[in-house]
This record gives C-alpha cells, structure tokens and sequence, in this order.
C-alpha cells in the first residue's frame, strides 16, 4: 500500500513538474515576467484577429501575431491605460497583440542591457536617438528602418530629428515620433514676490545672463535661501545642467562632428565659476533632474533648471493643474539664459526602434507597428499620448500641425522651437560621459577648482568616446 | 552462507539510506551548484578576459590585465577604502550593540521581550526600499526632519545636505546600515544567552563572581558561535551593501564602495570595453577580501 502510495505521489510530481515546464512555451518576447498582454480593445474582435492580419500585412512578407514593446516614460507612454487604448486599436486593426513592459529611466537601460545580453531583448523600443542610435544600433542590435522612410516621409519629416535618428553610415535606427525643446522653469509668483519678475521676457520665454543673475540676487535678498539647486546626484536629467552651463557665456558640449567633447573651454569655465559665485544657487549632490522638479513643485526651490512642455502641462506628473505648483503658483517656462538672450536648447526626441532578434515574422510585425503609431491616421493619437510636437508635418494625408490648435499652453511652447540646438547626444560615449559629467559637478560643489575638475572629467568622457 | 546474507542485506540498507540522505539532498545541490558554484566559477574565468555586452561567448583571455587596471584604478581604491570604513565601523558596533541590547532584554517576561524583538527585527522585515525612503525624508536638505530639529534646538544655524556632502553622507549610509543590520542579532543573540546553563552562572555567583566575571567567564565562551556567526553575517552584509548607496547617492559624495562599483561597471558602463570581465575582477577581489576577514574571524573565534 506504501509503495503503490509513493507511486501515485512521484507520479503526480513529475506529471505536474512536466506539466508546468511543458512544450507550450511562448516566444521569446512572451517570457518576459513583468510584461503585460494588452487584449484587443472589442472582444468581438478577437474571433478574426487572422483574418485581418491577413487584410493588413503587407506583401512583403507573414507577421508575427504577437510583438513586445518595452517603452519608457515619454508623456503619457508611460501610462498603462493610454498605452492600452493605443495599443488596443492597433490589436483590432490588425491582429497583432501587444505586449508592453513600462521602463523607468532610473534602471530602464540597466533592463534593457541585460535582455540584450541574455538575448531576450523587445521587439520594439521607444526612447531617443542616444540610446536606439548611439548606443544600441551602432553596436549591431537594432534593425535598420529606411526602408520604411520613402520621399514623402522624408519630406514630412523634419530635416534634424531625421538626422539625429539615422546613422553616420546612413542605417535609420529610429524612426521618429515627436520632439521638444527642453527649457526650465521659473515660479512667477516668488519671482514677483521678489521682485525679479522684472528680468524675465515672457513674451519670448527668454532672459540674458545679466538678467539671470539679477533675478538670482533679488530672489536670496527675498528669500535668503538657495533658489535654485545645480543639482548632481546622478545622471538623471543632466541636460538641464549642461544647458544652463553651455548657454551662460557660450560654451559647447562637444564638436560640431559629435566625435569628441568639449567642456573644457573658457566659456564653461567662466559660467562655472559664476554659479559657483552666487548664493542662492547651491551645487546640489543630494538631488537629481526628478528631485529639483519635486522641490520646485513644492515651492521650495524658485527656479528648475529640468523642465519641457510634458512638465508645464502637468508639473511634476501630480496631475495638479497646468502651470501650478501645488500650492497654486504659476509656473512661467523660460530659455536657458545666455549673454544675448537667443539660446541652444537641448532637444529631446522620440520614437521606435526594432532590435534584431532575428525573427523575419516578428520584424514585419514590430514594422507594422512602427507604421500605425508614426505614419498613419493613428499617429495624431501617438503624438498627444506623448505630449510633446509631431516630427512629421502630416501623415498619410492626416495633417499633424495643428494637433495642439485649442491647447494654449503647447501654442505659447512654440516660442521656443526655434531655439533648438544640435542634438549632440550621439556623440561616441555617452553613457560613460554622463557619469563624468555629474561627478565634475559634485567636485566642483564641493569645493574644488573649476579648471582642475573640468579637465579631469572632460578627459574621462573623451577617453569613453575614444573606447 | 548467514553471515554472507547479514552482510549483503546491510549493505543494501546502507545504499537504501545513502540514496535517501542524496536524495533530500538533490534540491539543495542542484541550486547550490547552479547559483553558487557555476556562477563563482564563470566570474573567476571571466575576470580574466575582456568580456562585454556586446562580443559573442566568454571574451578574449588577457591574463591578470583587469587586476593590474584595478590597483591603478582611483575609483576603485576609492571605493574600496569606503567598503572597508563601512565593515570596521560597521561590524563592531553592531555586534556590541546588539550583545548589549540583547543582555538587557533577556531576561525580561515573554510578551515585553517580544515586543523588544519586534522592534528590533521591523527594519530587517521592511523592505529595503522602503527603509530608504523614509530615511531620504529624513535626511532631506531642504525639508528633513533632521535639519528641522537640529536647527530648532539650535544646534545648527544652517541646514546640512546630509546626502549630498562628502563630509556626511558615508556616515549616514553607516547610520541607516546599522539600524537594518541590528535585528538579527539582537534576536540570535536573546537566544543564545536565554540557552546559557543558568547553573553555571549561579555557581560562579555563589564563588563570589561579580556580574562582568559571570558574564566574561561563562556566559561569553556559551555564545561564542552565536558571535562568530553574527560577525561572519554582517561582515559580508557590510561588504555587500548595494541598495543604500544606489537609492541614496548613486556612489556620489564620497561614497562609492566595490558593490556599487561592479554593479556600475557591469551595466552602466557598456560602452567600456571589457567591462565585464573588468566588473568580474572587482567582484573576485571583493570575494577574497571577505574570504580573508571571515577566516580571520573563525580563527580567533576558535583561538578564545
């Protein structure tokens, strides 16, 4: 009886063993844990899901009926539900699901390099230039797009966010999506309160150096306390720093060709040791981009140096009102300050890159989607969810210009459009280069020689772009 | 022809129960040798070639190269002097403190002792990131709780960036490891000393031992492995801290240790070449220093 008992319980063990661990494992893109299956948006649908991806694709070859797409926080991406609605519709038009894995930029690209390495990597991503161009397509793991680009895409899509996107040796690694300029941000009523409100331009959102440095002095004689923070704790949305860096006397980041960086020069020395200077304005190694948004949300700091339109139009992602702190001050976003008012802004720009796992199906797939999202009637919805400006002038005949027509707020952003920099992010090293950027930062707050400390750490990131 | 069949059946037995004592332990083997053993074996070997993300299979074998980049790496040494403050300041104090809370409670009825234990132990079942947290409020350099206090007691005219000064913030990683690192032991020992032969305590007394002979004489060599344990647990605890560092300061202001370090260069620093393998070497040198101080400690644990 005992051993017809054991029997019976090694049977059930391995029955249930091989059943857990059986022969209906899914794809590659469908074992990742944390993913979430987005179901098609009418469950009627779901019966003809063939059907219509037979009607859909297109002659160039099957595609996969199911893709990943791992997506950081752009806008309103970041968010399941949007992301679901968009999704869903994509599902119902064409019979290929979506699952979707939301990134956060603080261990995003730590994730994304460990898929890669364990050859589990998403069919699709979204993010910028720097990561899907600089870093993961030129060493090999993206798909290149400009097939999918003909002469009207080249015509509708705007000349810098298309260069930024392609290659040096021509291969499209990114298909573009949306842009924006990023700025900063300054509390008007403190700034009134102070008296500061003076400097500020707010007709053209823009202020000299000078006018800066008043307003800094007027806020501390006001508030006696730091104002604004030059903030270091990490990498997290370094290009407000380096903006206010580059524009106040200036300096540049790296060569026109992006080969090589260029900090140390007289400009950025000078801006340096001027921030340095002033009281009210702290080198901050206890925040970072997110941290200074928080404090200046709360009233604490008077100023943010890390700002675009996705924070004016909801600061802080509290979903407290456009334009207001939590207290109910009102937010003015304004240029970077430079010596004649007219300054670079650091642009920020959006969009899919497919990884090559090698998979023709899931590639066809994944280009499918790529066309929904950034090339069609969809692509109007694509853009709000993402809160910044279209790339593209219209779509398949949709006419993607006047998308923000009734928002005043992105009406009233477009004053700063033209501002907008090189997009130097593709410079060789980036990642290693961040790093240097904020401990350089860090050395100087903590009492070190401007000059001493931008060499060093210059030095370091044209050593990581050398690599 | 009986003894042959005596012998023939013990043997069978023995292999019975060889095969039963292997088999309970299987589970354990199998996730030592997949967790432990390979992945040991993979990090020595790969800290001997220039493995990256981004070439096929182990890398290129470059001899000791990493280790020789190591000893001239200033981040590194850097990281390694604030690894090993951590462990001295560390590992002593929470041993102490530890043996001396746990002295004071011991003896006290069940339900207060129990709720010492809970008080103790409720910052190891808490999340880390939780802890963190909570302790980034407090230490806040605009709006902490800290600053507030200090400076409405007058003992600071102006706020202290506690996270964000080189002078502070390594103390503050210290200050929030200890109150994580104190609950076990307080607990192992309450334990141990509760398991004290309490009739070898009373004799010495009845000798004329006063309470620190009592203490140093009976009680000490009793829980002497309960000790070696707790100073072998939070010496590799403190070598290994990780998430405080990069939910606090991310290595910044002076407090980049070895951990923080591999983690960084494994998975930040892609673009470096041979950063894995170079991430590996760290992570061997980590090995062989815990391995060294852990030896230390059993032997003169054993030596007392």
């Amino acid at each position: 009886m005992k051993k017809f008992l054991a029997l019976l319980l090694i049977g059930a063990m391995t029955f249930s063993t091989v059943a857990c661990g059986g022969s209906d494992a899914p794809a590659a893109g469908e074992t990742q844990p944390e993913t979430k299956e987005e179901a098609p948006a009418e469950p009627a649908k779901e019966e003809a899901p063939a059907a219509a991806a037979e009607e859909e694709a297109p002659a160039g070859g099957d595609a996969a009926s199911s893709i990943t797409l791992w997506t950081y926080p752009i806008g309103k991406w970041g968010d399941e539900a949007t992301v679901k609605a968009l999704t869903d519709t994509f599902t119902a038009k064409t019979g290929i699901t979506v699952n979707v894995e939301f990134l956060a930029y603080a261990d995003g690209d730590d994730k994304v390099n460990t898929a890669i390495t364990a050859g589990q990597a998403p069919d699709l991503i979204m993010e910028g230039p720097e990561r899907l161009v600089a870093n993961w397509g030129a060493n090999g793991y993206m798909v290149d797009l400009s097939d999918m680009l003909d002469d009207t895409d080249k015509s509708e899509i705007q000349a810098a966010p298309l260069a930024a996107c392609t290659a040096p040796g021509g291969e499209v690694y990114e298909y573009p999506l949306v842009m924006t300029a990023h700025c900063m941000a300054v509390n008007l009523n403190a700034f009134k309160e102070a008296g500061a409100d003076q400097y500020l331009d707010l007709e053209t959102h823009t202020w000299t150096t000078e006018n800066f440095i008043k307003a800094v002095e007027a806020l501390y004689a006001h508030y006696g306390d730091t104002v604004a923070a030059v903030y270091c704790a990490g990498q997290g949305g370094d290009q407000g720093t380096r903006a206010l860096v580059n524009n106040l006397y200036g300096g540049s980041y790296t060569d026109a060709a992006h080969t090589a960086y260029t900090w140390n020069s007289p400009e950025n020395v000078k801006a340096l040791e001027q921030l340095k200077s002033m009281d009210g304005i702290a080198f901050d190694a206890s925040l970072a981009g997110g941290d200074e948004i928080a404090k200046f949300y709360q009233g604490v700091l008077k100023m943010a140096f890390c700002w675009n339109i996705a924070q004016q139009l909801d600061p802080n992602a509290a979903g407290t009102g456009a334009g207001l702190t939590i207290t109910g001050d009102e937010i003015a976003f304004m240029s970077f300050p430079s010596e004649t008012g007219e300054s670079k802004l650091q642009g920020g720009i959006w969009g899919f890159g497919i990884f090559d796992n090698g998979d023709a199906a899931r590639i066809e797939a994944s280009k499918q989607f790529i066309k929904y999202m950034a090339d069609s009637e969809a692509t109007k919805d694509a853009v709000i969810a993402a809160n910044y400006f279209a790339v593209r002038s219209s779509a398949e005949g949709t006419d993607l210009s006047a998308i923000w027509a009734d928002n005043d707020i992105m009406n009233e952003y477009q004053v700063l459009m033209p501002y907008l920099g090189d997009y130097y992010q593709v410079t060789p090293g980036w990642a290693g280069q961040r790093t240097a950027w904020w401990t350089m930062l860090q050395k100087i707050g903590s009492g070190s020689d401007v000059t001493e400390a931008i060499t060093q750490y210059e030095g370091e990131a044209n050593a990581a772009a050398a690599e | 022809m009986s003894k042959q069949v005596t012998q023939k059946r013990s043997r069978a037995l023995q292999r019975r129960e060889d095969i039963a004592g292997y088999s309970f332990m299987l589970p354990s083997l199998i996730f030592f040798v997949g967790f432990v053993l390979i992945p040991m074996v993979i990090c020595i070997w790969l800290s001997l070639t220039d493995s990256n993300m981004h070439t096929q299979g182990g890398g290129n074998f470059i001899g000791l190269k990493n280790f020789i980049s190591l000893a001239k790496d200033e981040v590194f040494l850097d990281a390694l002097w604030n690894t090993f403050v951590i462990v001295f300041v560390s590992v002593p104090t929470v041993t102490a403190f530890s043996l001396w809370v746990a002295s004071a409670i011991y003896k006290l009825k069940m339900p207060v002792l129990s709720a010492f234990r809970c008080i103790f132990y409720l910052p190891v079942v808490t999340g880390s990131v939780a802890v963190t947290v909570v302790w980034k409020w407090i230490f806040d350099n605009y709006t902490g709780i800290l600053n507030s206090v200090l400076k409405t007691t007058g003992a600071i005219d102006a706020n202290i960036n506690w996270l964000g000064d080189e002078k502070y913030a390594l103390w503050c990683i210290i200050l929030i490891l200890f109150t994580t690192s104190v609950g076990q032991p307080i607990v192992l020992y309450v334990s141990a000393l509760g398991n004290v032969d309490a009739s070898l305590v009373e004799a010495a007394q009845v000798d004329g031992a006063t309470d620190l002979q009592a203490f140093w004489k009976i009680k000490w060599p009793q829980i002497m492995p309960t000790t070696l344990y707790i100073l072998v647990i939070t010496t590799i605890n403190s070598f290994q801290c990780f998430a405080l560092i990069q939910l606090l300061t991310q290595g910044g202001s002076g407090t980049q240790t070895v951990m923080y370090y591999i983690y960084y260069t494994a998975f930040k620093l892609t673009e470096q070449s041979g950063h894995f393998g170079y991430a590996n070497a760290m992570g061997v040198i980590l090995a062989i220093f815990i391995g060294i101080l852990s030896a230390v400690q059993m032997r003169l644990a054993k030596e007392k």
